[in-house]
């Protein structure tokens, strides 16, 4: 069984796109809950997770 | 004309109580200040009038209205620490407010742009509120207050945390206002007070100590003096002055004589008068007056 | 006209937070992630190297409906964990902050507060899940076979209950506690604790909440739709009626100001 690419790209595409508002969003944003260049290795490292608790957690209201 | 009329008014927190059993009412246009040291439960009136506490026991009536019925369109309210949507724009913040007191969007429209205007932060309307200062953020705060034209304005501490020039513009604006609405704003600073405000109510540990009309009050407290200097002899001439019809009390205190009158100017001339023909060696003669802010600190030091 | 206004800013808060954009985002991958990661099992394992030589691998082939039940049990754990989190400041967190004492002393309605903070996150979750479930199931069917599109509305419909009912317990908590941690314990916990009482008990309650996802796993292979996950469905949104009624009740009783 070959691994049909075409298949897995929209999986990363999303992903990549996760990344890029979580940045974007990182950039723009004052206020951080804990270090702001923390929030960027967690944004980068956790795949998926990182941008997603960059979201949830990483900004104050 | 009473606007609101509040009797018996307490509320517990946990068994303490922060407010006990107050009565108080005040008419229509005027500008009433709750003066009180902190933790007088100044805020916790305020909050309870505003609807965001409910009274343990009391009733609050509003003129036209049943007692305890909601009266928020009635009033508007900046609490001394006002917290917005960090997100929107100050133009956003009080169409949406305006909004929420049930006006069209474009009537909230028009309010708004007037208002920023006129508490001077127009420049900054379109700016995100998480981007103003502190004091920007108090103008913002009275723009939303006013932004449905309440009948009764109430401000917790709205000069408190501003420097002296901030300070003065709210102090000016709210004279302004004063001929739109009733305001009732606590401080614990009696010179805010005397400055706007027509009427006092002061409040210590949850009491209504004192209240009353600004004019009547100076005169009620004001205790007018004639202090003398002698060097030597204090005691003889403390008891002629007893002897003038026109003083009422004369005590020693250190080098001085100090004598309270009725009527000063009576007292004056009759103490002169006695002065010259008994060639006394006065060293100072001076005419005191005390003020609200000695009854203020008597009274909160109690 | 003040609901629309109060639905209005939820609105544009979340657009603004992007939550409209990683919110889908996140439940399309959790959807198609399942698919894509069974049908390529024995070539991720390959690839990780850890089978010895000369292991066979025998995966059974699953059904289509299978498959999309995978990515619904997806939604129901990490899913609606994410749900109880974006809400659980919604109202708690504006009490906290102080914002709440400055809209609350506006004649605010609290029914119109309360049911436009609902309305405003159950749309969130709904784009979401809408999105997730079309990826789920578009993967499903091209590398699994084809499943009836009755398959994805009625699962739309049923499990959108599921999710409008975990909305309403995160609100209703919002309505009692000031603090948004607490908030999300006590509706995860609640969550937990139903789906508990729903396996203990599961031959009496037969229409619990926490059965959709066992009623829709049930369809996929009768291909009709039972009796039971309609009584179900409706028990869920007589449930969320009424937790939503009590959060405006609890609301109107709690003091704005702490």
């Amino acid at each position: 069984m070959d691994i049909n690419w075409a298949m897995i790209a929209p999986l990363f595409v999303i992903q990549g796109l996760l990344l890029i508002f979580a940045l974007l969003d990182w950039a723009k944003a004052e206020d951080y809950r804990g270090s702001k260049w923390m929030w960027l290795f967690i944004i980068i490292f956790i795949s998926m997770v990182g941008p997603v608790l960059y979201f949830l957690f990483g900004r104050k209201r | 004309m009473t606007l609101l009329s509040v009797t018996d008014l307490t509320k517990e927190y946990q068994s303490k109580k922060a407010v006990k059993a107050i009565s108080f009412s005040f008419e229509e246009n005027r500008c009433i200040a709750l003066l009180g040291p902190n933790g007088a439960g100044k805020t916790t009136v305020l909050r309870t009038l505003a609807g965001l506490l409910k009274p343990t026991s009391g009733t609050i009536s509003f003129k036209g209205y049943k007692p305890n019925e909601d009266i928020r369109s009635l009033i508007g309210y900046l609490p001394q620490y006002p917290v917005f949507h960090d997100w929107m724009t100050g133009l956003e913040f009080l169409i949406y407010s305006g909004q929420l007191a049930n006006m069209t969007k474009h009537e909230a429209y028009e309010r708004a742009d007037e208002l920023l205007e006129r508490v001077g932060i127009a420049d900054a309307k379109k700016l995100n509120i998480g981007k103003y200062s502190g004091g920007m953020k108090q103008r913002l705060g009275i723009a939303q207050a006013i932004i449905h034209r309440p009948k009764l304005l109430m401000l917790d501490e709205p000069v408190s945390s501003l420097d002296p020039i901030g300070r003065r513009e709210v102090l000016t604006l709210m004279e302004e206002l004063k001929k739109e609405m009733t305001i009732l704003f606590s401080t614990h600073i009696l010179g805010d007070a005397e400055e706007v405000s027509d009427e006092l109510l002061l409040l210590r540990n949850g009491e209504i100590i004192e209240s009353g009309r600004m004019a009547d009050l100076r005169e009620k407290y004001q205790t007018a003096g004639i202090t003398l200097t002698f060097h030597s002899d204090l005691e003889k001439y403390k008891e002629e002055l007893h002897a003038l019809p026109s003083v009422r009390s004369a005590y020693i205190e250190r080098e001085k004589i100090i004598v309270s009158a009725d009527n000063l100017e009576k007292a004056r001339l009759e103490i002169l008068q006695m002065a010259i023909k008994n060639h006394w060696p006065l060293t100072s003669f001076a005419i005191n007056r005390a003020s609200l802010e000695e009854m203020f600190m008597k009274v909160v030091a109690e | 006209m003040q609901w629309m206004t109060l639905l209005k800013k939820e609105l544009i808060e979340n657009w603004r937070n992007r939550k409209f954009i990683w919110v889908p985002l996140v439940f399309i991958l959790l959807a198609i992630m399942e698919p894509l990661s069974t049908y390529y099992m024995p070539e991720i394992l390959d690839a990780v190297g850890g089978l010895p030589e000369g292991t066979v691998l025998d995966m059974p082939e699953l059904p289509p409906g299978d498959v999309l039940m995978l990515s619904l049990a997806q939604f129901s754990s990490l899913g609606v964990l994410l749900i109880v989190l974006l809400s659980m400041g919604t109202i708690a967190g504006e009490r906290k902050s102080g914002v709440a004492e400055l809209i609350l002393v506006k004649p605010v309605s609290y029914t119109n507060y309360i049911t436009a903070k609902w309305l405003a996150l159950f749309i969130l979750v709904f784009i979401a899940f809408l999105l997730g479930l079309a990826g789920g199931f578009y993967y499903t069917t091209i590398l699994f076979g084809e499943l009836p599109m009755s398959a994805f509305f009625y699962t739309l419909l049923f499990y959108s209950l599921w999710l409008a009912f975990v909305v309403t317990i995160s609100i209703f908590y919002n309505t009692i506690f000031n603090s948004p941690g607490l908030v999300a314990f006590a509706s995860i916990a609640t969550i937990i604790l139903m789906s508990v009482i729903t396996q203990v008990f599961g031959h009496v309650l037969d229409w619990s909440p926490n059965q959709i996802s066992a009623y829709l796993s049930q369809m996929m292979v009768e291909e009709t739709v039972s009796k039971d996950l309609i009584a179900t469905g409706l028990t869920t949104a007589g449930m969320t009626i009424i937790l939503l009624v009590l959060s405006v009740i609890m609301f109107k009783r709690k003091e704005l100001a702490n």
